[in-house]
């Protein structure tokens, strides 16, 4: 089996995502794993993706690659794919990669698995993971054919470094015309204020439980004894409460951080699946029957007005005992 | 009954919202307008069906594809895919489907069915039993086959991209173009708005689509349809009524071999209620059922909820011995259009414009049906628009479409609806007198009563309150549910922060407020806190809408929102 990995690059860094299937791949053993990599003075990152775990990694370095846009890079990647015999192609979602994948299977006539959260070797067989009916229950997913393409959803693995070395190879950039067609414009990025709620290890999060905006200090306040970040529910931010940038939830952010404090949140569903993942999950709600007591590790039955107080005041204690 | 508080009705605070807003000239400059042969708006039944015989059509008229440009067919479609909006229950009368693939490799037989009904069942419901009755002759199913609507478009949509169709999913149909007394196509919505209507980062404005004909075939509460109507002056003898059915697919452990419908609990027999409807079960191959509860709109308690009646009715033992041992997998609600024939647009053309399926109303009430009609209905539509486009000929003066309307009247939809055709308001006299009435107008054909019984709009039922609401089950996650986990097992992730697509008058009667609230299945709606008194403030949830268009039933406004939005229905 050779399985070859998208590595996407951000300006002179190779994105977390790309290295974290890289290192997911690496760790099956199922043969040989490489990376590639598409750009313009790109030759330089290629080898650091040796150390999560590829033995060799293709480096198409070309002005025409400079842009993000997807055509010439399925041209690279269907090149190699023939070349070298690869029989599989992993990618991080991205909004990148999601064209590059698509553009892909159906150049070379490949199935496309998306949405992948995990993928193991069954009997000499690849075998993926992904949620299906609104990510009620996952599903085994296979190949029929070969190439066989998958696509991970954002956020699954953190990338491992395992120390390796990589082999540069260049490989010579062959362009169609089609795929040259599209030049880029302009690329326009998102302002962010504050740190974001998908890089913090401890979120506090406020819900309709609070009460009132002016009720989430409580929240800050807290947060800011964790060292953590803030964030809302959709009904909150709907009400005009808090920004929607710190929306958690099936129609916000989805967030993995070590500690999530949620105060006054019931817990429905479309809040579940945006913070499921944490690893230890705190709820304080006057409600005893609210559905977020079912998937806590901690539940505190009471009133977020006087529990939140006492808890900041505890954690700014326990951090001036100890320091 | 509410005391000290004088009866209101849903039409007493009218929606903001002029029908004039859904029409426009086009507004693009001549050479940004998009032009497209037949314009098709909504990937349903209807819809499909007349991309699919335009199609076959144009196989044999080479010179006239050629004359249509580019894109000879376009279907938009506001759903993410065909079929994402579309639910029903559905057992589908074959009939139209083997006329519109007749000479075709097609059989009904390789279509995704989920097999014909082999048996099936009718009983009147009380809380703890069942009384097995007779199918009424209208409710017999033999030789009809069962499916998942969503999934039949989906087949529909392949073969109408096969024919030669290009399908614009995840595009509205905001406002239909008019140029003087001529439909010139539609404008689509604009996309990547914010909350107050400012263009974010991703804004795409909307495009002018140019048609030779225009086919709309929007379902239920059709946006651009009811715009039309108004403008074109084709309102028929009755106004249009209509039914709310939410429905839910489970796994389950045993196959159910029947189809299964049930009439009286837990909706009330009396005719102060007007609470008019029933239940369906039909099973889905091995493994699969649906089933779904269905209510006319017309009902008057505030504390009526279509959901939590579907909810209630799985407690009865009938339905939790079929469903033992299962899991929920899918949820979703929809309106019906039963004004039936009376309710029908007195002209199903305009120049330049045709009315196709539950849009025009085209649904048989009493036998539960409409697939069919749709698809018949837009396969007559694409013959009629293929006439007008033949050389010499111009669609777009007047009269040119009347052999839409005369194809019509000659088939099936014609007189099936017309013998049934005061059945649906009889039941506006309660469960007894109007299954009695129900009985003579079968055995007549329709004759009895000779004079049509009118209706009411459901929005100008005066409301009443009973308590109804202490009987709902507390949701249980296993058997019963609440809604919003219901609008989640829907597939609705639905950007929040886009303009609200649902129009209301706010504040309003408090009875007015709660209807509402109790009334969606989806939760968009909600009492602001504090709201004492006789009027409160009604808070909206848009993004929880499934688009099932009740509230434009019960005096509101359900518009389009941005392309994309809303349901992702798979299995219903």
């Amino acid at each position: 089996m050779s399985i070859l990995v998208f590595l996407e690059h951000h300006g002179n860094e190779l994105q977390k995502g790309s290295l974290s299937v890289l290192s997911k791949a690496a760790s099956l053993g199922a043969g040989d794993v490489y990376g590639v990599v598409a750009g313009s003075g790109v030759r330089e990152l290629a080898s650091g993706a040796g150390k999560y775990g590829a033995s060799k990694v293709f480096v198409a370095d070309d002005p025409a690659l400079e842009a993000p846009l997807p055509q010439p890079r399925v041209d690279v990647i269907a090149t190699l794919v023939r070349e070298q015999s690869i029989d599989t192609v992993l990618l991080a979602q991205s909004v990148l990669a999601a064209d590059v994948a698509a553009g892909l299977s159906a150049r070379l006539d490949a199935g496309l698995n998306w949405e992948l959260v995990d993928i193991e070797e069954q009997d000499g067989k690849l075998v993926g993971t992904r949620p299906a009916l609104a990510d009620s229950v996952y599903v085994q997913v296979g190949w029929k054919g070969e190439p066989c393409i998958g696509i991970f959803r954002s956020g699954t693995f953190d990338p491992k470094e395992t120390g390796g070395e990589a082999e540069v190879v260049d490989t010579p950039v062959q362009l169609e015309d089609f795929s040259t067609a599209a030049t880029m414009i302009e690329q326009a990025h998102e302002e962010q204020q504050g740190p974001s709620i998908e890089d913090a290890d401890v979120i506090v999060a406020g819900g309709r439980g609070l009460g009132g905006p002016e009720n989430f200090t409580l929240v800050e306040e807290l947060a800011k004894a964790l060292g953590g970040a803030v964030a809302a529910t959709r009904a909150v931010v709907d009400a005009g409460w808090y920004p929607y940038a710190t929306q958690v939830g099936q129609t916000g952010k989805t967030v993995s951080p070590k500690l999530y404090v949620a105060c006054g949140i019931s817990g429905a569903i479309q809040h579940k699946v945006g913070m499921q993942s944490s690893s230890v999950i705190v709820a304080i709600n006057k409600d005893p029957n609210a559905p977020i007591f079912e998937y806590s590790d901690l539940g505190v039955v009471g009133d977020v007005h006087e529990v939140v107080p006492k808890l900041t005041e505890l954690v700014k204690q326990r951090k001036r005992s100890a320091s | 009954m509410t005391k000290g508080r004088a009866s209101v009705r849903p039409a007493d605070y009218p929606p903001p919202f002029d029908a004039a807003e859904a029409i426009a000239a086009p507004s693009d400059p001549p050479d940004e307008r998009i032009d497209v042969g037949l314009l098709i708006v909504g990937a349903g039944p209807a819809g499909l069906a007349c991309a699919i015989r335009f199609g076959q059509l144009l196989e044999d008229a080479p010179e006239l594809a050629e004359r249509l440009g580019d894109v000879p067919v376009a279907v938009v479609e506001k759903g993410k895919q065909p079929g994402s909006h579309l639910l029903s229950g559905a057992v589908v009368n074959p009939r139209a489907l083997r006329r519109l693939f007749k000479d075709r490799e097609k059989k009904v037989e390789d279509m995704p069915f989920y097999g014909p009904v082999h048996a099936e069942s009718v009983y009147f419901l009380t809380p703890k039993s069942k009384t097995r009755i007779p199918a009424p002759p209208t409710m017999r199913n033999h030789g009809n086959y069962v499916a998942s609507l969503s999934q039949l478009s989906r087949f529909l949509a392949e073969e109408a991209e096969s024919a030669g169709a290009t399908i614009l999913p995840e595009t509205a149909a905001d406002k239909l173009l008019v140029d003087g007394a001529r439909v010139l196509g539609i404008r689509t919505g604009d996309k990547g708005r914010g909350r107050h209507g400012e263009p974010l980062p991703n804004f795409e404005a909307g495009s002018d689509l140019v048609a030779r004909v225009t086919v709309l075939s929007e379902g239920t509460q059709g946006h651009l349809t009811g715009a039309a109507i108004e403008r074109f002056g084709l309102q028929g003898e009755n106004n249009q009524v209509w039914a709310l059915g939410v429905k839910e697919v489970w796994r389950v452990a045993a196959p159910l071999r029947r189809v299964i419908h049930t009439m009286g609990w837990p909706l009330r027999a009396g005719a102060r209620y007007r609470e008019f409807g029933g239940s369906f079960c039909y099973p889905m191959g091995e493994d699969m059922v649906t089933l779904g509860m269905v209510v006319g709109l017309d009902y008057r308690d505030v504390e009526l909820s279509p959901h939590d009646l579907l909810q209630e009715l799985k407690t009865h033992p009938l339905f939790r011995r079929i469903l033992r041992g299962g899991e929920r997998l899918a949820w979703g609600a929809k309106t019906i259009p039963e004004g039936g024939f009376l309710s029908l647009p007195k002209r199903l053309h305009a120049p330049g414009l045709l009315l196709c399926g539950d849009g025009a109303g085209m649904v048989n009430v009493p036998a539960l049906k409409g697939i069919h009609y749709a698809i018949e209905s837009g396969a007559l539509a694409a013959e009629a628009a293929f006439a007008a486009l033949r050389p010499g000929q111009t669609p777009w003066t007047p009269g040119a479409l009347e052999s839409y309307d005369e194809a019509i009247r000659d088939s099936f939809i014609w007189t099936d609806l017309q013998e049934v055709r005061n059945m649906r308001q009889a039941f506006g006299k309660g469960f007894w007198l109007g299954g009695a009435l129900a009985g003579a107008m079968t055995a007549t054909k329709g004759r009895f009563p000779p004079k049509p019984l009118g209706t009411e709009p459901d929005s100008a039922q005066t409301l009443i309150r009973t308590n109804r609401a202490r009987r709902y089950p507390a949701p249980d996650g296993k058997l019963t549910f609440d809604k919003l986990s219901s609008v989640y097992a829907s597939g609705n992730k639905t950007r929040d922060d886009q303009p609200s697509h649902i129009r209301i008058a706010n504040p309003v009667a408090r009875d007015i407020g709660e209807a509402w609230v109790r009334m969606c299945p989806a939760q968009v709606y909600e009492l602001a806190d504090g709201g004492s008194g006789d009027e409160v403030t009604v808070q909206v949830t848009p993004s929880n809408c499934v688009q099932c268009g009740a509230i434009t039933a019960k005096g509101g406004r359900l518009t389009p929102p941005e392309g994309g939005s809303g349901p992702e229905y798979t299995l219903t």
